[in-house]
């Protein structure tokens, strides 16, 4: 495998300007991301996931949303500086994404087959009918629906299956970089661990980068190299998977998280989820953005941002507790 | 235990250009006060369709179900308010069972109003406010709009107007799914309070089986309309029997590494809920399928006094 980097974000700043306020949606993101590798952004609702991939392909909604600062790198181009036009034939060609609620994003009125010929056509790699009707084929082989079923309409699969077609739909030209936004949770186990087993060995054939934004960390486990948690729009820590689901040392925010998934080994009666509530983006706190709910606050974390501190080789966490000493240990 | 909520034999068809299509199938549970029964089972099998019939919300096909002791099918008017009042429902999506022009106050108010459970106004303000205090939704939002609040503080006020009531049984139709960890773990802790306060009985549903099992006491697998597992919860994922709760306990992403490689996913979608054929409805995807699975009604078997399976692998 090459190890050679494919995106590259730094200190990128996004926010939507509306009507009543500016919400900081994204605050000073660096992340950076080699081929073939896949990293699981996770972070809870409100914490900048969806605008960060939309920032990458440029389609954060028109007057509202705007890039302030920073630089998106992404195979030797800056992305911010391109054209539109040239944005476009990045769009689904080099840089697919999954959305959010990827079942809105089939059209009710086409067959699945013509939505995915659809995106071939587009990007003009395939030029002639045939070899666009033969790929379409190839790709529903790839995700594991019978190629008969082309000439469907959305409404006659099962969600599992409408879950597939946009798989098929976002890797139907090879991308390099693919942007999974919450691809399984409309999903139950079972087909779930379908998707997942089929965007893992895709992943190897296909050698796509991607960024997999979830909030399940048990999906993380299953197919992620690298891992970066988000809070208020920065990055709190990030390191290889191994760092975030085995390191002794985290984030107070990260130690929440998991503290709130209910175990299956042991039985506890409670929870433990973290006090309150993400930070409303447009009125961010002072310091630690975390600060409010973190249990280890000092005083400090109230007045100043914390910095990077990098716990291991490819481990960050972003924390006053371990900016104290030497070596960054506590 | 007193069962607070049974049910015999309850089926919900409904008519479909294609035919009859079998959302609930015959199922047989009960619900002891003070206690939770999960319902798992994939999207599609008819766990929101069964909450909702157990409720009354919809009238059921055949079958019957016993709240206190009564069929509630023989409610009359006056009665089914009263059933109303303590049976209700969290429902599965926030956004859309919430009337947007309502303020959070008045969402909260209104099952009162229509009950006339509290005097009067100011009765049911404090009420409100108490309520909202409970579910941990912060007074400055009394007036605010569904629309200018997060999807954990929406689904508090699900809690909330499913609570205005005091009900005794309520019915949790996914209502968390929607939410991150943490606001998730939240809102089950806040139920299982709930739950200890007030003696609640709960139908829990979701397909998340990490929750399912922290919060049910027993557990029901189904499978397109069927009752295919029934257990107590730690003897359920002890010892799961059925083919189906066995494939589902195994696809469960648990968040450690280096676990050991997870057995084959089972393959293949589920068919068609229209016109089932008798026999097992998941003999098209099961690994242990045999010539018996198909042509005859599978009979549930009761393997331990709390535990029972429908498959004929345990004939
Ligand atoms: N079009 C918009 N106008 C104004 N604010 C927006 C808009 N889109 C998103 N936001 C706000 O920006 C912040 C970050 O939102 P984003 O959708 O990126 O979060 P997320 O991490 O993807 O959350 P989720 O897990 O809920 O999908 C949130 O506070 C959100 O309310
Ligand atoms: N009003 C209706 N008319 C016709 N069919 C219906 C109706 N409501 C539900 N169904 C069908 O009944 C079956 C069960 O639906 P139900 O909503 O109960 O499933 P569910 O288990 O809650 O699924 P999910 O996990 O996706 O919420 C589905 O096949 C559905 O299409
Ligand atoms: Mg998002
Ligand atoms: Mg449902």
């Amino acid at each position: 495998m090459k190890n050679e980097k494919l995106l590259e974000i730094k200190d990128l700043y996004a926010q939507y300007n509306t009507d009543e306020d500016i919400v900081y949606a994204v605050n000073d993101l660096s992340l950076s991301l080699d081929r073939g590798r896949t990293l699981g952004l996770v972070g809870e609702t409100g914490a900048g996931k969806t605008t960060t991939c939309l920032s990458i392909l440029r389609l954060l909604p028109e007057r509202i949303g705007e890039i302030s600062k920073g630089e998106i790198i992404f195979d030797g181009m800056d992305i911010l500086s391109l054209s539109e036009d040239e944005m476009r034939k990045i769009r689904g060609k080099d840089i697919a994404m999954i959305f959010q609620d990827p079942l809105s994003s089939l059209n009710p009125v086409y067959t699945i087959g013509m939505q995915i010929g659809e995106v071939l056509k587009y990007h003009g790699i395939y030029k002639d009918d045939q070899a666009i009707e033969n790929r379409v084929e190839e790709m529903l082989d790839l995700v594991g629906l019978p190629k008969e079923r082309k000439n469907d309409y959305p409404h006659q699969f099962s969600g599992g299956m409408k879950q597939r077609v946009v798989i098929a739909m976002a890797l139907a030209c090879e991308p390099k970089l693919l942007l999974a936004d919450e691809p399984t949770t409309a999903l139950d186990v079972t087909i779930q661990a379908q998707v997942l087993k089929l965007m893992n060995e895709l992943k190897e054939r296909l050698q796509t980068a991607m960024i997999l934004v979830t909030h399940d960390l048990g999906i993380v486990a299953e197919i992620c190299d690298d891992v970066a948690v988000m809070y208020a729009g920065s990055i709190i820590e990030k390191g290889r998977i191994e760092d975030i689901f085995e390191g002794q040392v985290h984030h107070p925010y990260t130690v929440g998280l998991f503290a709130s998934i209910p175990n299956l080994k042991v039985k506890t009666r409670r929870l433990s989820p973290i006090d309150g509530l993400m930070p409303d983006p447009a009125d961010l706190p002072k310091g630690c953005t975390f600060n409010p709910r973190c249990p280890h606050r000092m005083e400090v974390c109230k007045t100043e941002e914390p910095p990077c501190v990098m716990i291991g080789e490819e481990h960050m966490v972003k924390c006053h507790l371990f900016a104290s000493k030497e070596g960054g240990r506590p | 235990m007193k069962d607070l909520i049974y049910t015999e034999g309850l089926k919900k068809y409904f008519k479909t250009p294609a035919g009859l299509l079998h959302a609930v199938d015959d199922i047989n549970l009960r619900i002891p006060a003070g206690q939770t029964l999960g319902v798992v089972g994939e999207s599609g099998c008819g766990k929101s369709t069964l909450g909702r019939t157990m409720i009354r919300l919809i009238d059921s096909t055949e079958g019957k179900v016993f709240f206190d002791g009564e069929d509630i099918n023989t409610f009359d008017k006056k009665q089914l308010k009263h059933f109303r009042k303590n049976a209700q429902m969290i429902f599965q999506d926030p956004y859309s069972s919430i009337n947007p022009r309502m303020s959070v106050s008045q969402i909260i108010a209104e099952p009162m109003k229509v009950c006339k459970t509290e005097a009067n106004k100011k009765a049911r303000d404090d009420k409100v406010k108490e309520i909202m205090n409970t579910v941990g939704l912060a007074l400055r939002f009394y007036n605010a709009y569904p629309h200018e609040l997060d999807g954990g503080r929406r689904q508090r006020i699900g809690v909330a107007r499913a609570l205005a009531l005091d009900p005794r049984f309520v019915v949790c139709d996914e209502p968390v799914s929607a939410l991150d960890v943490s606001i998730q773990a939240q809102i089950l802790n806040l139920l299982m309070d709930l739950q200890e306060t007030n003696n609640l009985s709960y139908m829990f549903i979701t397909h998340d089986l990490s929750v399912v099992k922290h919060i049910s006491h027993s557990i029901m697998v189904m499978y397109l309309g069927e009752c295919i597992e029934q257990a107590d919860t730690d003897e359920l994922y002890e010892n799961p029997l059925h083919p189906y709760t066995r494939a589902l306990l195994s696809a469960i992403p648990i968040p450690e590494l280096r676990r050991e490689k997870r057995a084959e996913v089972i393959r293949g979608e589920v068919k068609s809920p229209v016109n089932p054929a008798p026999g097992c409805r998941f003999a098209p995807r099961c690994p242990h399928a045999k010539p018996e699975c198909v042509g005859e009604k599978i009979n549930e078997v009761q393997i331990t006094p709390t535990h029972k399976v429908a498959c004929v692998l345990y004939y």
